[in-house]
């Protein structure tokens, strides 16, 4: 039976990595000693940020045990360790990127809904911001005063980030540039020299510097160094300058071969490549010349004739004398492409780096080499695995401008998940437990799909220190159209101003997620508080709410209760009692509380104005009647809430005496 | 839309207040002091110098030059710095994510702290979040920093003594901006869209309350026109701001500028041209906003400032008072420093 063979990559989002306490919470090399005490160590992970706790615990409860085991101060306590997240030197590289990202996705966004493809000048723009801020960094990190072995791995990273970065701009973005020479050749030459250590003028000038130049060991390794990178015009001053200083039939080669590298063709955007390939074999050809001849003086007595004539071998191209030369592929691919394929364009890379990186031992190669072979062979969903084990940022960003470029979809094929998605998402969830990052966490995750669930989950983990916090994720929730999250965070916000005390506050966040059984135990407490004190405090609380234009049954009572107590003070008796009569008619009271306010309508019933006509003291007897047959205890043990018997008695002969003055007036 | 200059910090900045000059002291005409504050991780507060730009040389800026602001001195700080004010050259207060209002001294390139006192807890005895505190506007050592926070308090504490503070429950939802339009005179902002006034003689009472009747609005801050006493001017969580003369009660609401997409953190009118309102929002810039109590020759002009290096949330500002040059300091979300510079007589800008 054939072996099931899956041919997609599936990311591994755990990498294996060790993570020592120091110090430790045992004693280092008494591992068994202290196991052997029944004691063991529990951990917890919290949800949000890169936090840990971690505690000793015990293998088996200790009832259960048949002796006593001693119990130690120093096992009493849960540490919280902090793994490693986002250094502070990162932060203004975050912030600056994601400015970036934004500005990325808006552009692709407007685009989308006006149906224009957006033009690959747009993207090099982006693209080129990104590099900015890599290259900014590197400097930032370089000027710190004090150079720690993190920083330099940081400065490292960031090399290495940029070197990846500026090849990809290169290749699909730089070369497709409409108007331009779509040769790869000079950008590549322009990345080699940016990101790989080129020689340097200052090395130039101490050799030159130099009291015996002619056998200056420095000299003729520096002159090839320039040849490959196609340093031809400093290479021909270099030569004029030694020639000087050899003999004179080698000094008569340095200069011709000087006057021939001074005058090796560029090309331009005007020239056509017919013209431009004429031009070059005629050069070619003089270096062929001049090669021959150097050639035939060998072997010569004369130590520069020979790295004379290696030097003119590599700038005509010969694969061997490049390859000889070379110190790493990039210096091989580069002078092949500058001096044998001087018009080559980006399809041509994949096989010629392919032959160059043959000539290396694989096994050597450091992250940033196999990510850069595989993005030149094109192999992109392997180049974003590469990315990602130099720095998540990277196959993050790299996979978003891939997907804008649209050369992503083989990508997914290969993967198992949609590389994208995956690769902000495990960006963003780095962000969002960071205290000053967890608003960039969160933009990266509006990607719509897996991404804007697992923001939903995280935005209703984000701690809310403060109001304004608050406010500021509840409109990320909302610019991202995440429902749920609002409706949770309102009610955990409005849960903990309740439980503070803050009862105006957790009504107008239940009021936001129209939480009406909330709304309404709150304002069953406010009514009970007044039962309680006899005093109608809770006026200020359903102002403000009622400012906010919130319509509660149990508001409209107490706003109109509190309505009813100010016409009462204010002797105006017979609005008081048709405030009162309204409240039970509209029956927004709580049924707990018709009782009372029955009763706060016996002093209007035995005053001496009449305030109520025959029906409406009806109406009261009625609400009365119904109240004693209820058979259900509406709330608490009682039906009558605060009222005893006693004072229903007195109310039902009030009616009755109002219902007879009634008739007689 | 102009460009804010923007420098990196790698702290959220949450508050910053320029310092008035001390020529001859510490502080020389050159050099002007600004006070940031920041909350989350970095929990400070740091004093910064930047060059006056009156004496600044049209000549192209140095490497060093273009830095806006050099570090002099930090402070930690007991929890977010929510809002700082300037008592005096050489004394500042600030309002925490703790509830404290603590005073500062500045001397000799120095923060240190004098005293901080507990102003706001809510009633199950959690501290409650001072969310802004303003100075009352008299010359002498008696004044009081007025303070309020998410427990609906106003705190009223004498700068000479702070334990003898005074808080006032006045609101059930969150007080989120105070300031003193007259000496006697305390105006609050609310969550709920109230403006309260309060006199501070019978501090408890609330003396009267505005509010818009056409829309429900959400108050993010409050402040008072440096002359005019019955001009104030708050910024809602959709982005508006409002200008209120409340001499006319029925109609308090003299005017609204939809001028953000978003919250309005701070709101202030231009210390040196009342006739410009400057704003900062969560959508990341800032706004300024031409106004007139001249409603014949109003001519409504708004501009824009925003830094393309800064996509997070400004929420705080301060336009410089004391220099010809319009010079505005303000602090963001994205870790950064940002500034704007114009001449007086260039109104493109400010």
């Amino acid at each position: 039976m054939p072996r099931k063979r899956t041919d997609k990559f599936v990311i591994c989002r755990d990498t294996e990595a060790v993570t020592y306490l120091e110090p430790g919470l045992f004693p280092a090399g008494r591992q068994s000693e202290w196991t052997e005490q029944n004691r063991t160590l529990t951990f917890s992970i919290h949800p949000l940020s890169n936090q840990v706790a971690i505690a000793v615990a015990g293998k088996q409860p200790s009832e259960s045990l048949a002796q006593k085991v001693p119990v130690y101060e120093q096992d009493q306590v849960v540490h919280i360790c902090g793994l490693a997240g986002v250094p502070d030197n990162r932060l203004p590289f975050v912030n600056d990127t994601h400015a970036v990202f934004r500005t990325l996705q808006k552009i692709m966004e407007t685009s989308g809904e006006e149906r224009v493809a957006v033009g690959v000048d747009s993207l090099l723009r982006m693209s080129a911001l990104y590099r900015e801020a890599m290259l900014r960094q590197i400097r930032v990190l370089q000027e710190a005063s004090d150079v720690t072995e993190f920083i330099a791995g940081e400065v490292d990273t960031f090399h290495s980030m940029h070197a990846v970065w500026h090849l990809l701009e290169i290749i699909y973005l730089t070369t497709n540039l409409p108007g331009l020479s779509t040769s790869i050749v000079p950008h590549f030459m322009e990345w080699l020299n940016l990101n790989f250590p080129a020689p340097l003028a200052e090395d130039g000038q101490r050799i030159l510097a130099n009291a015996d130049l002619a056998l200056n060991t420095e000299l003729w390794p520096y002159m090839r160094k320039l040849a490959l990178r196609g340093h031809v015009s400093v290479l021909a001053n270099m030569l004029e300058r030694v020639g000087q200083e050899l003999s004179a039939s080698a000094a008569r080669w340095a200069r011709d071969v000087a006057k021939i590298a001074r005058n090796m063709p560029l090309g331009s955007s005007e020239e056509t490549a017919g013209s431009f390939n004429a031009r070059w074999r005629r050069w070619n050809e003089e270096l062929q010349n001049a090669a021959t001849a150097i050639s035939s003086l060998l072997p010569s007595d004369d130590v520069a004739l020979e790295p004379l004539s290696t030097v003119v071998d590599i700038m005509r191209g010969d694969a061997d004398a490049i390859s000889a030369e070379g110190e790493s592929w990039q210096d091989i691919l580069g002078a092949l492409l500058l001096y044998s394929e001087p018009t080559s364009q980006a399809d041509r890379l994949p096989s010629l780096a392919g032959i160059v990186v043959e000539q290396f031992q694989a096994a050597e190669f450091s992250v940033l080499d196999r990510a850069l072979v595989a993005l030149l062979s094109y192999e992109l969903p392997e180049f974003l695995v590469f990315c990602n084990q130099i720095d998540p940022w990277l196959s993050a960003h790299m996979a978003d401008l891939m997907d804008h470029i649209s050369i992503l979809d083989v990508c997914r094929a290969a993967f198992a998940v949609d590389p994208r998605e995956h690769y902000l998402l495990a960006l963003g969830e780095m962000y969002v437990g960071h205290e000053n990052l967890w608003r960039v966490g969160l933009d990266y995750f509006g990607l719509g799909g897996v991404a804007r669930c697992v923001m939903a989950e995280y935005a209703m983990r984000i701690p809310l220190e403060s109001d304004a916090k608050a406010r500021q994720v509840l409109g990320v929730c909302r610019e991202f159209g995440l429902a749920m999250a609002v409706d949770r965070i309102h009610r955990q916000l409005g849960r903990q101003q309740w439980r503070r005390g803050r009862l105006g506050a957790a009504i107008a966040h239940f009021a936001e997620v129209s939480d009406r059984v909330s709304i309404g135990l709150i304002c069953d407490q406010l009514w009970d508080q007044y039962l309680e004190s006899g005093v109608l405090a809770y006026g200020p609380v359903i102002d403000s709410v009622l400012a906010a234009g919130l319509s509660h049954d149990r508001l409209q009572f107490l706003t109109r209760y509190r309505d009813f107590h100010e016409s009462y003070k204010a002797q105006q008796f017979v609005d008081a009692g048709g405030m009162l009569l309204s409240i039970l008619v509209s029956e927004i009271a709580p049924p707990h509380a018709v009782a009372d306010l029955l009763v706060d309508a016996i002093p209007l019933l035995e005053g001496d104005v009449l305030v109520f006509s025959a029906d409406q003291t009806l109406v009261l007897m009625r609400y009365a009647e119904a109240l004693q047959q209820s058979p259900f205890p509406t709330r608490g043990s009682s039906r009558l809430g605060a009222v005893d018997e006693g004072e229903l008695n007195i109310f039902n002969v009030a009616c009755a005496r109002n219902l007879a003055r009634s008739f007689l007036v | 839309m102009n460009t804010l200059q923007v420098q990196p910090v790698a702290r959220k900045v949450t508050s910053v207040c320029w310092l008035p000059p001390r020529a001859g002291q510490a502080y020389t005409d050159t050099e002007l002091y600004f006070v940031t504050g920041s909350s989350a991780r970095h929990k400070e507060l740091v004093l910064w110098t930047t060059r006056n730009p009156d004496f600044e040389s049209e000549s192209e800026p140095s490497a060093e030059e273009k830095t806006l602001a050099t570090l002099v001195a930090k402070a930690t700080h007991d929890g977010d710095v929510h809002d700082i004010a300037v008592v005096s050259a050489d004394v500042i207060a600030t309002a925490s994510s703790y509830g404290t209002i603590s005073i500062y001294d500045i001397q000799h390139n120095s923060l240190k702290l004098r005293e901080s006192v507990t102003a706001h807890r809510f009633s199950s005895g959690e501290p409650a979040v001072s969310t802004a505190l303003a100075v009352q506007p008299v010359n002498s050592s008696d004044a009081e920093i007025a303070s309020c926070g998410e427990d609906g308090r106003i705190a009223y504490v004498p700068l000479a003594r702070l334990d003898a503070l005074q808080a006032y429950e006045v609101d059930s939802t969150v007080v989120t901006g105070v300031c003193w339009p007259t000496p006697a005179q305390v105006a609050a902002s609310t969550r709920a869209g109230q403006i309260k006034l309060f006199d501070r003689r019978s501090p408890a009472e609330v003396s009267a309350v505005f509010a818009d009747q056409t829309k429900n609005y959400s108050f993010e801050c409050i402040t008072s026109h440096p002359s005019q006493s019955f001009r104030l001017a708050t910024g809602t969580d959709t982005g508006a701001v409002l200008l209120w003369d409340i001499r006319n009660p029925k109609k308090p609401v003299a005017e609204v500028f939809n001028v953000h997409e978003s919250n309005v953190w701070k709101v202030r009118y231009h210390p040196t041209d009342s006739s410009k309102i400057v704003s900062c929002s969560e959508d990341a810039s800032i706004a300024i906003t031409q106004w007139s109590s001249d409603k014949l020759s109003a001519t409504r002009e708004m501009h824009h400032l925003s830094g393309f290096f800064n996509a997070l949330s400004i929420g705080c500002f301060d336009v410089c008072p004391f220099t010809r040059t319009n010079l505005l300091v303000a602090g963001s979300d994205s870790g950064n420093i940002l500034m704007a510079k114009s001449e007086s007589t260039e109104f493109s800008l400010f």
